[in-house]
């Protein structure tokens, strides 16, 4: 049996992201099981103003990179941490 | 040792070449990056770093680990800065110490490039005339990270 579950997870934004949404966190609810993609796509539509970098930007979940050429669905669960990576540019 | 830290306050090197120096090595190869004071013929005043700590912290650990994969090293201590970085100061230092000098020498080139390809830390560049802008490393435009 297949239920449509939700998670809500916590969204960090830095760098130029930060400065664009102007807040350094939030959280939104996300189904559960999700692509790469479409967690971006809901993240421009609610905040228009990070289209200005949407093609430069990637996100992390739990500390690690997520590939978002590969548009991978991935497992989301609420307690989880994803970030907005503007690139980088440490050093 | 591995020992990575980002830290607020002046990044002192005497410390960092202290924490890696040990009698049974002998090379310590530091580098130190700094604030230049122009971009593309504009007077920069200052450079403002921001980082994802606890993610940055578990990729230096990482840079650490691959070092290690790559060559015989002893200590290993990569330092960076974060907030407000007046020109001429360092906003991060990384020493490595082996038995002898191609180990540390090699291997501190290795872990700045990787650094500046993976850790989430972010740079504004504060111009002379007031504005300003986020930088973008090379090193991540061509990583795999950013596809």
């Amino acid at each position: 049996m297949e239920l449509n579950t939700f998670a809500n997870v916590r969204v960090l934004f830095f760098a130029k992201s930060r400065e664009l949404v102007g807040e350094k966190e939030t959280v939104i609810n996300y189904p559960s099981r999700i692509s790469t993609r479409r967690i971006l796509n809901e993240l421009l539509e609610r905040y228009n103003s990070l289209s200005v970098i949407s093609e430069n930007l990637i996100l992390s979940l739990n500390e690690e990179y997520l590939d978002i050429n590969d548009d991978l669905i991935i497992n989301l669960k609420t307690g989880d941490e994803l970030a907005v990576i503007p690139p980088i540019s440490g050093g | 040792m591995d020992h990575v830290d980002i830290i607020e306050d002046v990044i002192k090197v005497e410390k960092l070449v202290d924490l890696v120096t040990s009698p049974s090595y002998g090379a310590i190869t530091t580098f130190i990056g700094t604030t230049r004071d122009n971009f593309d013929g504009k007077n920069v005043t200052r450079l403002e770093y921001e980082a994802y700590i606890p993610m940055a912290r578990k990729k230096m650990l990482e840079i650490c680990g691959m070092v290690r994969e790559k060559w015989k090293v002893g200590n290993i201590a990569i330092v960076h800065r974060i907030g407000v970085v007046p020109v001429k100061e360092a906003s991060i230092i990384i020493a490595i110490s082996s038995a002898h000098r191609r180990e540390s020498l090699e291997s501190v080139h290795f872990a700045i490039d990787t650094l500046k390809a993976t850790v989430p830390i972010w740079k504004k560049e504060i111009y002379e005339d007031g504005s300003n802008s986020w930088k973008e490393n090379t090193e991540w435009k061509h990583s795999k990270i950013n596809g």
